[in-house]
């Protein structure tokens, strides 16, 4: 089955109450991204970037509004099938990269195999692959404290992408790393993107990301405020 | 194989083997030993101090009457009930710092796929790897304090204490209703014991680390 936009927001909006204050951290937010695609949501820390993150990919409830993907509202799921979703469809990469640390590499990108009932020599063939991949193919056998915060991150990249998943989110991926490694980081998901298709959705403020991103959309007080195609921004630099 | 339907998704399988959750358990005591040996010591000293009452009560009353039987005061019955409460309280207490520990650990895991019991059975495992191996050592335990009290009591009393001390062990137990030498029924009671005092000690921190909203467990800075 081919969906055309893999994930869909209409008018998502998240609110937390403190009290009598009622905190807006998503207001309306409508956006789409097509399969294929690689989107950064850029904007101040406390836009709502972190917030949007967790509703695309079923780790919190809206207030209001949907979160479609592969062209299912997902807040219609259940606690198993959300498990589900978060097993197969979508893979995340985090700031501070949550690797089991008592798994070794090939272990942690092995997990989510395991979740989905991945037969286990079929799981190390395919954790293999992906950890020589993003070039870590020497390091199989490594515990997340014996790997640099850059390697660990490539650990984290292998293992979103263990089942493959219709999106890849990365709430900023390199935010925990120096300039450099960033770098690789961010060339590694966009090497990804172009080379196996897989759709990247990142929350970063790392300007070093609107390089290699399809387009950018800028958050801001839980609103879209632009959303600017790369085209336009190469223009502007 | 598919599961429900929802939209024009086939929901599948989500599983969670149990020699996977098993060896993940494992791995995360061998990583946190100290605080899982000093768990763990709870454990030995109730049932440590259960075994050592039991026992030193069949080396006395075999040494009296001839036979088992007489035997535990009430109070001790007390005493033994309060030391095992404790001693749950405690692993409660250890298993709650364990989750905290773990909020992000758990909010990754779900993340990957797992479901709420996934995360309960991985921390009751844990309970029982613990219980059990306490289990086993305040047994030992028990049983090394128990001759060593037999020896000191009954030395130059003119009987010979190993064979009383053999006899105290050997004679049917009445503590549980299939009879079996006393040694034999103490280490059942022991593991059954100290297998459930821990499980159900954890069963509370587990439950609360197997609820946690992902986003929320994600978002939590040790």
């Amino acid at each position: 089955m081919r969906y055309e936009y893999t994930v869909e927001t209409e008018d998502l909006a998240k609110y937390y109450y403190m009290g009598k204050y009622v905190v807006k951290a998503l207001d309306g937010v409508n956006l789409k991204v097509r399969r294929g695609e690689y989107v950064s949501i850029m904007g101040p820390s406390g836009s709502g970037k972190t917030t949007l993150f967790n509703m695309i990919g079923g780790l919190d409830r809206p207030t209001r509004g949907k979160v479609y993907i592969d062209e299912v509202d997902i807040s219609k799921l259940d606690a198993y099938e959300l498990a589900w979703l978060r097993a197969r469809k979508i893979g995340y990469i985090f700031q501070t990269f949550n690797l089991i640390p008592v798994l070794t590499a090939l272990e942690n990108v092995m997990l989510p195999m395991i979740f989905v009932g991945t037969p286990r020599e079929q799981r190390i063939k395919k954790a293999t692959e992906l950890l020589t991949i993003v070039g870590l193919g020497d390091r199989l056998h490594h515990k997340p404290g014996e790997l640099s915060g850059g390697q660990q991150q490539r650990v984290a990249i292998a293992r979103a992408l263990a089942n493959d998943p219709a999106i890849v989110l990365a709430d900023e991926p390199t935010g925990n790393l120096d300039l450099q490694t960033g770098l690789e980081i961010i060339n590694l998901l966009r090497t990804l993107n172009k080379e196996k298709g897989v759709t990247i959705v990142t929350a970063t403020h790392d300007l070093k990301m609107i390089d290699v991103s399809d387009r950018i959309v800028y958050l801001r007080d839980g609103k879209i405020e632009r959303i600017e195609t790369r085209a336009e921004v190469t223009v502007e630099l | 194989m598919s599961k429900s339907k929802v939209g024009t998704w086939e929901i599948g399988e989500i599983r969670f083997p149990f020699s996977e959750a098993f060896k993940l358990s494992l791995e995360s005591i061998r990583k946190r030993f100290v605080r899982a040996a000093i768990t763990t010591a709870a454990v030995v000293l109730g049932i440590a101090f259960l075994n050592s009452l039991m026992m030193m009560a069949a080396i006395q009353s075999v040494y009296t009457t001839g036979t088992a039987g007489a035997g535990i005061q009430t109070y001790q019955y007390w005493l033994l009930f309060i030391s095992l409460l404790v001693c749950a309280v405690g692993i409660t207490n250890s298993m709650l710092i364990a989750v905290a520990e773990r909020y992000k650990e758990i909010g990754t895991l779900k993340c990957l796929g797992a479901l709420d019991r996934h995360v309960l059975i991985l921390f009751l495992n844990e309970s029982i790897i613990m219980g059990g191996i306490g289990g086993i050592l305040g047994y030992i335990a028990g049983l090394v304090a128990a001759v060593i009290y037999g020896y000191i009591t009954l030395g130059g009393k003119g009987v010979d204490p190993f064979s009383v001390i053999m006899r105290a062990m050997l004679t049917p137990s009445t503590i549980i209703p299939i009879t079996m030498p006393t040694v034999v029924a103490l280490l059942v009671v022991s593991l059954v014991l100290s297998v459930l005092l821990s499980m159900a000690a954890t069963l509370y921190p587990a439950y609360i680390g197997a609820k946690l909203n992902p986003a929320e467990a994600l978002r939590y800075e040790v």
